[in-house]
């Protein structure tokens, strides 16, 4: 924008702002005239006046936005208290640094006494000053770590060593749940065993009366060795909660999260609605986070999540997420179990983890039986395993069969009790999924100003109309195994053929090979960003995911080399692919743009969809 | 109060850049940086136990121990509130920027004491983000800039930013009716620009 277009806006604005909705209008008539832009720059303008007095944006001071930030640092600061590799501590010996936060660090340590290997969590001492709340959370702590429940983190000692309060616990080698995800999506069977492991910890919990309120991938570990779940820190979320006064202190009331006006401590995105509202919490805050969570896993999306803090917060209290089953192909059950556990009203949520452990548990018993059935009846047995005693065979397929009945009663029993209050829902029944291709894919933008980059990168669900500064990156996952192949194809020419550049696969992109396995993901490019040329127009980038390999379009893309900057460089082969394409893509798939990421289907072992991007 | 000759120096350097010369103002910014962040920090770990942190306060703090106040002089005082909200921006975007680019990654297995950081880290990009807004802002715009600075860094009133700034209380909150709008498109996405 120029000085003087900012100067004209400025001066509309100014004046528009005092005036009535209506006077308003007649107003920008005049002034703008016949200059449309201008009058949309100052409405747009108007409209975020309004928004920023309604969210009261920038309304209190960035010191205080910004106090955790100062504590944190503070914290970390020359005056903390550090433990260095090999000094004794206590009957401990520290072994090694594993990390540090706003509360503390954390050490691997040996105990001397007892010969085992710990994690001692030594708490920053602004934390453990406040000798009220570290009582209440080392009681907390100690009646969850006494229950013995195997997913719940054991606590050996609390202690104080030359005035630093610490927690001994088990030490797990493995990872958090966070680390595991890593953005990607896990597989049904590991959603279930994840999660059934974690509502047992909360099972328990709940039952000796105590909330976690601070269910995250964080806060969930995944030992190495035999994939066992533990749920990490009970209690603690209450450390860093601050009361609204001191007589609330005992009756469990409002806790107050705000540090700063706009500003809420803990990480946002597991929060339910009554704890970003600061309502009082129950352990059904923990079953809206399981619910997220599990939500999380399933789609590789966090279901809440906006731009600003505020914006999350909106979304938690007014957002409908994406059901499951539109954004990946899940089970109908799972969807509703995981809507129920995001219900906005606790009222409407599980009453209690076992509820929805329940629920989980006769899932997973479900598709553990199906799967077994698929197994024994599949046709790909290879032909000695096949038995060939018919009256066996039968004997056997009829007790599995018994087995899911069992089972779908079992089932149908709870959910006819969880449900009660919505009579119009069926059991659904076992059916082998329709033939169809699936594929959702996302975009990132990146600015740039000045061959610089400019601002973070932000992602959209599709198309929009892109700014010839904006570098891109497609990133594309399926549900499912199959051979991808993405063509690029440039503005319309008047060249007698299009030509065709091969995107994927190639040398530097999944190893030259189409296949790609389920859930993988495949970033476009790789590690550059997709520039616009200087031509304007609509780029399209073709995909074909096919679920066998494709001859025509394996033979064309030999004609494409780094040589030739992955150019199809042969006429004939050029027009093979665009008969291909021509005539696949007539049969036009179903899409769905979710708010982050937009999914196809097509019917059939084939899917063929144009991306299209426009640049300007 | 006893004159301490940093105060001494402090008050002539505010006065020498009153009076147009920017080298005092190199001079100046160290030392009311560290004075500010020294006093922030300590502000800071007082706000753990349920205080809230004023800036106001604490630049008045500043101000009453740096500037010498047989000598003082309205002048003075809103020259030194002007550069102190700026070295506050300037404290909290460091701070921010920290947080955002490190602390990530690395042997954080068992860490979910981490927690606090990736909060921290959320709303240090935030602020980040609101400060390179500021910026452009400030290109186009001086005035309307500070007007933020001075409110959302330094902790003005308005007629304390219109005393500063040499505008009336008017002006003042037009131009930051304005300014925060156009932030608010930046940091939203809202809007065609």
């Amino acid at each position: 924008m120029t000085p003087e277009r900012w100067q004209q806006i400025s001066r509309i604005f100014k004046s528009a702002i005092s005036l009535d909705s209506e006077a308003r209008a007649a107003y920008l008539k005049a002034q703008c005239s016949d200059d449309d832009s201008l009058r949309a720059q100052v409405e747009e303008l108007l409209a975020s006046h309004q928004r920023a007095g309604d969210e009261d944006f920038i309304g209190g001071l960035a010191a205080e936005a910004a106090a955790p930030l100062l504590i944190d640092d503070d914290a970390a600061g020359p005056t903390r208290p550090t433990l260095t590799k090999g000094q004794q501590f206590g009957s401990y010996v520290v072994l090694d640094s594993l990390g540090a936060g706003g509360m503390g660090e954390v050490y691997l340590a040996r105990d001397t006494r007892l010969d085992r290997t710990v994690a001692l969590k030594v708490l920053s001492s602004d934390i453990s000053q406040d000798k009220r709340r570290m009582q209440r959370f080392r009681q907390e702590a100690k009646v969850a770590s006494s229950l013995n429940q195997p997913n719940i983190l054991t606590i050996f000692e609390f202690g104080e060593v030359d005035r630093l309060t610490f927690i001994a616990t088990e030490f797990i080698d493995g990872e958090t749940l966070r680390h595991h995800l890593h953005g990607k999506r896990l597989k049904l069977p590991e959603v279930l065993d994840i999660s059934i492991q974690v509502l047992a910890a909360l099972d328990a919990a709940h039952d000796a009366r105590i909330v976690h309120r601070d269910i995250k991938p964080e806060n969930v570990m995944i030992r190495r060795r035999d994939h066992v779940v533990k749920v990490l820190d009970f209690g603690l979320a209450k450390l860093t909660e601050k009361k609204v006064s001191q007589d609330e202190e005992e009756s469990e009331a409002a806790t107050e999260f705000k540090t700063a006006p706009g500003f809420i401590m803990g990480t946002l995105n597991y929060m339910s609605p009554e704890q970003a509202q600061a309502h009082a919490v129950d352990v059904r805050t923990d079953i809206w986070s399981t619910g997220v969570m599990i939500y999380e896993m399933v789609t590789g999306v966090i279901p809440f999540s906006g731009a600003t803090t505020s914006h999350t917060i909106v979304q938690i209290l007014e957002k409908d997420p994406v059901p499951l089953t539109k954004v990946v192909q899940a089970p109908a059950e799972l969807e509703r179990v995981v809507a129920k556990a995001m219900a906005k009203n606790p009222d409407e949520r599980y009453q209690t983890a076992k509820d929805m452990l329940i629920d989980l548990r006769s899932l997973k018993k479900r598709l553990d039986i199906d799967a077994e059935i698929h197994r024994t009846s599949s046709p790909d047995t290879p032909a000695h395993e096949v038995d060939t005693d018919p009256g066996r065979r039968i004997v056997l397929l009829l007790a599995l069969i018994a087995m899911a009945v069992v089972t779908a009663s079992i089932f149908a029993f709870s959910v006819w009790r969880s449900r009660r209050s919505s009579p119009s829902s069926s059991v659904t029944t076992p059916v082998a999924p329709p033939v169809e291709r699936t594929l959702t894919y996302w975009i990132t933008v990146q600015k740039f100003k000045d061959g610089q980059k400019y601002q973070a990168p932000f992602t959209l669900a599709g198309e929009i109309n892109f700014e010839s500064s904006y570098h891109i990156r497609v990133h594309i996952r399926s549900p499912e195994q199959g051979y991808l192949y993405i063509f690029n194809e440039g503005p319309p020419t008047a060249a007698a053929t299009t030509e065709y550049v091969v995107v994927f696969p190639s040398t530097t992109a999944n190893n030259n090979s189409s296949l790609i396995s389920a859930g993988q993901e495949v970033q476009i490019p790789e590690k550059s960003w997709l520039e616009f040329d200087q031509q304007q127009g609509v780029e399209k980038l073709w995909l074909v995911f096919s679920k066998d390999t494709v001859a025509e379009l394996e033979s064309a893309r030999q004609a494409a080399s780094p040589q030739t900057k992955n150019l199809i460089a042969d006429a004939g082969q050029n027009k093979v692919v665009g008969d291909f394409l021509a005539k696949n893509s007539i049969a036009k798939p179903e899409w769905e743009k979710g708010p982050s990421l937009t999914t196809i289907k097509s019917p059939g072992n084939l899917l063929v969809y144009a991306i299209k991007l426009e640049h300007h | 109060m006893t004159q301490s000759p940093r105060q001494h120096e402090i008050t002539a350097l505010l006065a020498e850049w009153r009076e147009g010369n920017q080298s005092a103002l190199d001079e100046l910014y160290p030392l009311v940086y560290n004075e500010l962040h020294r006093l922030a920090r300590r502000y800071m770990s007082r706000e753990r136990k349920g205080h809230t942190l004023q800036t106001t306060a604490l630049i008045n703090e500043a101000y009453v121990r740096l500037v010498d106040q047989k000598n003082v002089q309205w002048a003075n005082r809103s020259h030194f509130f002007a550069i102190s909200a700026q070295i506050m921006r300037r404290i909290l975007i460091d701070h921010a920027r920290r947080h955002a680019y490190a602390k990530r990654g690395g042997g954080a297995q068992q860490v979910s004491l981490e927690e606090v950081a990736i909060v921290a880290t959320d709303q240090g990009r935030e602020l980040i983000r609101l400060d390179e807004a500021l910026k452009a802002l400030g290109e186009m715009d001086p005035r309307r800039s500070q007007v933020v600075e001075l409110r959302y860094f330094g902790g003005l009133n308005n007629e304390e930013i219109a005393g500063v700034l040499h505008i009336s209380e008017n002006t003042v909150t037009r131009d930051w009716n304005m300014a925060r709008a156009w932030l608010y498109q930046q940091l939203t996405g809202s809007g065609a620009n």
